[in-house]
C-alpha cells in the first residue's frame, strides 16, 4: 500500500483549494451569511419551525450540508476532469499508486475541504445565530458520510465528463434542486403529503435530516433509516467510482 | 514485437509518426493496457509486479504535462511523494535537480512563467526525482534550440555513463545516432530493426538516415 502516495494526492487537493480560495472557500460563506440574513433574520421570525426552534437555528444545519454536498462533488469532479484534461493524471498513473490508492486520495482530499468549509460556516452559525452541535460525533459522522457519497460522485463524473459542461449537469439538474427541496429550508412537518411522498426518494433529505439531528437532536425521519440510506448510497458510488478507476475508465488507453 | 533493452544500454527507438513508438512507451509505464505478450522491466512484470516495476521507471513525456497548481520545486517533491518517497527524504535532491537544470532560481514559480527550454529540462527533473534505472525520454529535444539540445546530449550521455539505462526516442536521427548503443526501427506496429547502432550503419554502408528510411519505407518489410 503506497500511503504517501494517497497522502500526497490528499494534501494536493488541499494546496489545489486553498490556490483557488476565492472559488471554494469564501464563496460558501459568504452564500451562508447571506441565506441566514435573508431567511433567518428578515424572515425567520414569522416561519415556524419544528420542535420549538428558531427559524435560525433549524436553517443552519441545511446551510451546511448544502455546502458539503456542494464542495464535496465539485471538489471530486473538477479535480479529477482538469487531471485528465490537461493530462497531469499520468503523474499518477505512472508511478507506483493503485487505482484505490488515487479514488482514496482524492475522496480524502475532498473531505477535509468539505469539513474545513462545515466548520467555518459552523462558526458563522455561532456568531450569527448562537448555535452550535449537540452530538460532535453524528456532526462530524454526518460530514464523512456524506462526503463521502459525494465526492464519490465527482469522480464518476469527472471521469465521464467530455468537457466542463457535463460537469455542470449534475450540479444544475439534480444536486441544487433536491438540496433546495430536501428540507434544507423547509421542515418536512410544513410539506404537504403529495410533495413529502416524493422526499422518500431525494437522497438529500437524508442527508439533512440525520445531519440536523446533530445540531437538534430531533429529525423527521428515524435517524437509523436516514444514516443506513446514506451509507448504501456512498457503498454505491464508492463502488462504482473505484471499478472505473481500476479498469481505467478514460484513464488508460 | 519482441524487443529487449540490456541494462545500462543507450537505446534508440526510431519509428515514423504512427509506427506505435508512444504506445509502446505507454505500455510499458502502465498508460496502455496490454491485451497481450508481456513486458518486463528488470525483471519485474509490468502487470502482476507493477508496483515493483514502475518503481524503476522515470517517464519523460513528449507533451508537458505539470500539475497547474504547484510550484516547480512542488512538482518534483509531489512527483516523488506518488512514488512513496517522502517529502523531507526528497527536498535535497530536489533541490540538487533544480540546480543541475538551471532551474533553482525558478523554484518558487508556476511552470508558466518558463520558457519552451526551460519546461523541457523541467519534465526531465520531474523524470529523474525517484532515482530510477531506467529513463524512458519521448522526444527529449523536439522543439528546443541549438544550445540547449546540445546540453541535454550532454546531460544524457552523463547520466548514461552513470549507469542509468535509457530509452530514448526521437524524430532526429542524428541525435540517434551520435547518442545511442544500440537502436530499435519500428513500423507500423513491427519491429523491423534491432541491434548495435555501429552495427546496422556498417551491415548496410549507409547513414542512418537512409536506413531509416528503407526500412520505414511503404511495402513488405523484413520483420526482425
Amino acid at each position: 500500500m503506497n500511503y504517501v502516495g494517497m497522502f500526497t494526492l490528499m494534501k494536493r487537493e488541499m494546496v489545489r483549494s486553498l490556490k483557488i480560495i476565492n472559488q471554494v472557500i469564501w464563496p460558501p460563506m459568504i452564500t451562508t451569511a447571506l441565506y441566514v440574513f435573508v431567511f433567518g433574520v428578515a424572515l425567520g421570525s414569522r416561519v415556524k419551525a419544528p420542535h420549538g426552534l428558531s427559524y435560525s437555528v433549524f436553517l443552519i444545519p441545511g446551510l451546511i450540508m448544502l455546502q458539503v454536498i456542494d464542495s464535496s462533488y465539485g471538489e471530486c469532479s473538477s479535480s479529477v476532469f482538469q487531471a485528465r484534461f490537461m493530462n497531469w493524471i499520468q503523474e499518477m498513473l505512472v508511478a507506483p499508486m493503485s487505482a484505490y490508492e488515487i479514488v482514496f486520495g482524492y475522496i480524502s482530499g475532498s473531505i477535509v475541504r468539505a469539513l474545513l468549509i462545515a466548520c467555518l460556516i459552523m462558526g458563522l452559525g455561532f456568531a450569527l445565530v448562537h448555535t452550535l452541535p449537540r452530538d460532535w460525533l453524528l456532526y462530524f459522522g454526518v460530514i464523512i458520510d456524506v462526503g463521502l457519497l459525494f465526492s464519490a460522485l465527482g469522480v464518476i463524473f469527472g471521469l465521464m465528463a467530455e468537457k466542463f459542461d457535463h460537469l455542470a449537469v449534475l450540479t444544475t439538474f439534480a444536486i441544487t434542486p433536491l438540496v433546495f427541496v430536501g428540507s434544507a429550508f423547509t421542515p418536512a412537518q410544513f410539506l404537504p403529503p403529495s410533495i413529502l411522498r416524493f422526499e422518500y426518494f431525494n437522497p438529500m433529505f437524508y442527508a439533512i435530516d440525520a445531519f440536523r439531528y446533530s445540531y437538534t437532536s430531533a429529525s423527521y425521519l428515524p435517524l437509523w433509516l436516514s444514516l443506513s440510506v446514506i451509507t448504501g448510497l456512498a457503498a454505491l458510488c464508492l463502488g462504482i467510482a473505484l471499478s472505473m478507476a481500476v479498469v481505467g475508465y478514460k484513464l488508460r488507453a | 514485437m519482441s524487443l529487449r533493452v540490456r541494462a545500462g544500454d543507450f537505446f534508440g527507438f526510431l519509428g515514423p509518426n504512427g509506427a506505435g513508438k508512444t504506445t509502446t512507451i505507454n505500455a510499458v509505464v502502465g498508460l496502455a493496457r496490454l491485451n497481450a505478450g508481456s513486458i518486463r522491466v528488470f525483471g519485474y512484470d509490468s502487470v502482476t509486479q507493477w508496483r515493483e516495476a514502475r518503481r524503476f521507471i522515470g517517464l519523460a513525456p513528449q507533451e508537458y504535462n505539470f500539475d497547474r497548481y504547484l510550484s516547480i520545486r512542488d512538482i518534483l517533491i509531489y512527483q516523488a511523494g506518488y512514488f512513496g518517497i517522502r517529502a523531507r527524504d526528497v527536498r535535497e535532491r530536489a533541490d540538487m535537480l533544480l540546480e543541475r537544470f538551471g532551474l533553482a532560481s525558478k523554484a518558487k514559480l508556476d511552470y508558466l512563467k518558463l520558457s519552451g527550454g526551460q519546461k523541457r529540462r523541467l519534465t526531465l527533473a520531474r523524470a529523474l526525482i525517484n532515482t530510477p534505472k531506467l529513463l524512458i525520454l519521448d522526444e527529449p529535444t523536439a522543439g528546443v534550440d541549438v544550445e540547449l539540445r546540445l546540453e541535454l546530449w550532454e546531460l544524457l550521455q552523463q547520466l548514461n555513463r552513470e549507469g542509468m539505462t535509457i530509452f530514448l526516442t526521437t524524430h532526429y536521427l542524428e541525435e540517434a545516432e551520435m547518442l545511442c548503443r544500440d537502436v530499435g526501427i519500428i513500423r507500423a506496429g513491427k519491429l523491423v530493426a534491432q541491434e548495435p547502432m555501429r552495427e546496422l550503419l556498417e551491415r548496410k554502408g549507409k547513414g542512418l538516415q537512409e536506413v531509416f528510411l528503407e526500412l520505414t519505407r511503404s511495402g513488405p518489410a523484413e520483420l526482425v
